[in-house]
């Protein structure tokens, strides 16, 4: 199992990993799609999404950086990647599906 | 400008044990530039599908002409966006990189199917999208440089995918080899 964006989590991540990859196998992909291991989940998840939001990242460059024009622009400025995620999940990244394939009486 | 790419595939493993494998793939020995990977959201729709978003960290390398000034850090955090459709025997899944993306956004989409002339093999299409606004003149080199790169990954990847489509055959026979003995033995 890969580990996780914080040493800390990668042992919630593996229990919870070890959870879904058995339910997947027996359960889901066998027609029981009810939920399972959500718990381990949850906290799972609230460990990943506070590394997340420590993680800093230098936005890349645009301008040369030895130009004195704009300083502003040159100096590097941090962006949290919890802000590029929730800006990368606003867009939606699978279509609804169609009218016709969601007809199934007819 | 922007590059496409297209690649169709079939592994010889059934549909279920590819989209089991799509889950296990991280650790595997063809992609030890993968840092991290971590479940963000993950739930079941209306239609008892399963949508999932992941965050993974990958180590990146960049080509010798490239003026590194400019990027910090190699390290590059892509989020993958997934549906499986289970009824229907369908996955979709979208990847594409959250940081560098005025050198480069590699979008990626992925659909996972059964086979359709032989159901014991899944298929499986790639499309991608190579966009590079960089200026200096260097958007279409760092394109064809990602566009071949992409083509170099991907196959990597399918490797990775295959080792691990191994693994599960493997387990599988050795899980059917032990309830064969204990009902011999019983």
């Amino acid at each position: 199992m890969s580990s996780s964006i914080g040493a800390e989590c990668t042992e919630l991540k593996q229990k919870y990993d070890t959870c879904f990859n058995k339910w997947y196998s027996e359960k889901f992909l066998k027609g029981d799609t009810t939920p399972e291991c959500e718990d381990l989940f949850k906290d799972y998840k609230a460990c990943v999404m506070t590394q997340v939001g420590r993680k800093k990242l230098p936005r890349t460059q645009s301008i040369k950086p030895n130009t004195r024009s704009s300083i502003s622009q040159v100096a590097l400025k941090e962006k949290q990647i919890d802000t590029l995620l929730a800006d990368a999940r606003k867009e939606a990244p699978f279509p609804p599906p169609s009218q016709s394939s969601s007809n199934s009486s007819s | 400008m922007v590059k496409f790419f297209q690649h169709t595939f079939a592994y010889d493993h059934p549909w279920e044990n590819v989209t089991y494998a799509f889950w296990l793939r991280y650790p595997n020995p063809f992609a030890s530039h993968v840092v991290c990977a971590d479940v963000i959201d993950r739930s079941i729709n209306d239609d008892g599908m399963l949508k999932t978003t992941r965050l993974v960290l990958k180590k990146g390398k960049l080509p010798k002409w490239f003026p590194d000034q400019f990027v910090k850090s190699s390290e590059a955090y892509v989020i993958e966006e997934s549906l499986v459709d289970p009824k229907n025997m369908k996955m979709v899944t979208r990847t594409r990189n959250l940081n560098h993306v005025r050198v480069m956004q590699v979008e990626e989409t992925q659909t996972f199917t059964p086979h359709p002339v032989n159901p014991e093999m899944t298929s499986v299409r790639t499309e991608a999208r190579i966009i590079s606004k960089f200026g200096w003149g260097l958007a279409s080199r760092i394109e064809l440089f990602g566009e071949s790169n992409f083509a170099n990954n991907a196959a990597k990847a399918r490797q990775g995918m295959k080792h691990i489509l191994q693994m599960i055959r493997e387990k599988h026979l050795i899980r059917e080899r032990m309830s064969f003995m204990q009902a011999q033995t019983a």
